[in-house]
């Protein structure tokens, strides 16, 4: 495999980490608005 | 004056205390009771960059205020665990999260879908109305009581709500009083 071969699969690499990290992060921090169970 | 606030918007405050001053977590979730159009409490998040949920939640009687850049308690002790927590804030119906649902009035007219929640700043933590997404694209402003029956799929409010859809909060803040008038609510 070449330089740009080399290249490209360091791309990939850092593209895919840093979508699992906002997917993880996003996940962690919450912000549901949840509405309590109906008494009726 | 009333000010009025997204819950959005609260998402992410500090939890600070009034006696120490000290920043003690985040606000992670809002949970509320729309029949009673209250908050009834906040799950939490501990504070830093990467941090998880925090083990104890905050219930309503425990915040001393909810302002623009905080959500103030007296101290510490003001946060609980789920236990010791009323059961809606200590165990949250997390399958009843409003986001997203869809707002159709009883006559199956389609309002939008739910983008928001309204609150009153201060201590009162009194629930005023929802943000929605219109199906036509832009946003608008429902008054609440305005549901039926609430799911985590849809919100079902009835006709008259089709009336009082605001294009803003300053909208909303007047329509309010209005619409519980004319639901017999005051």
């Amino acid at each position: 495999m070449g330089l740009i071969g080399w290249l490209i699969l360091a791309l990939i690499v850092v593209a895919v980490t840093m979508l699992v990290f906002v997917v993880v992060r996003r996940r962690r921090r919450g912000g549901s608005i949840i509405a309590t169970r109906s008494r009726r | 004056m009333r000010l009025l606030m997204t819950a959005s918007q609260i998402h992410g405050l500090p939890v600070v205390t009034v006696r120490g001053g000290e920043d003690i977590a985040e606000v992670r979730d809002v949970i509320y009771n729309p029949e009673a159009g209250r908050l009834v409490g906040v799950t939490l998040n501990k504070r830093g960059f990467l941090a998880g949920r925090h083990r104890e939640v905050l219930p309503a009687e425990a915040i001393h205020a909810v302002g623009q850049d905080a959500v103030m308690v007296l101290d510490e002790t003001s946060l609980v665990t789920p236990q010791d927590a009323p059961a809606d804030v200590g165990h949250p119906a997390t399958e009843r999260n409003v986001l997203g649902d869809d707002v159709l009035t009883e006559g199956g007219t389609s309002l939008g879908t739910v983008a928001d929640l309204v609150l009153l700043v201060g201590s009162s933590g009194e629930v005023v109305g929802y943000q929605i997404d219109k199906p036509g694209g832009g946003s608008g402003y429902i008054p609440l009581p305005a549901q039926l029956s609430i799911s985590g799929v849809a919100l079902v409010v009835p006709n008259i709500t089709e009336e009082f859809v605001q294009d803003d909060l300053v909208g909303l803040g007047a329509a309010v009083d209005e619409f519980r008038v004319r639901m017999g609510l005051t």
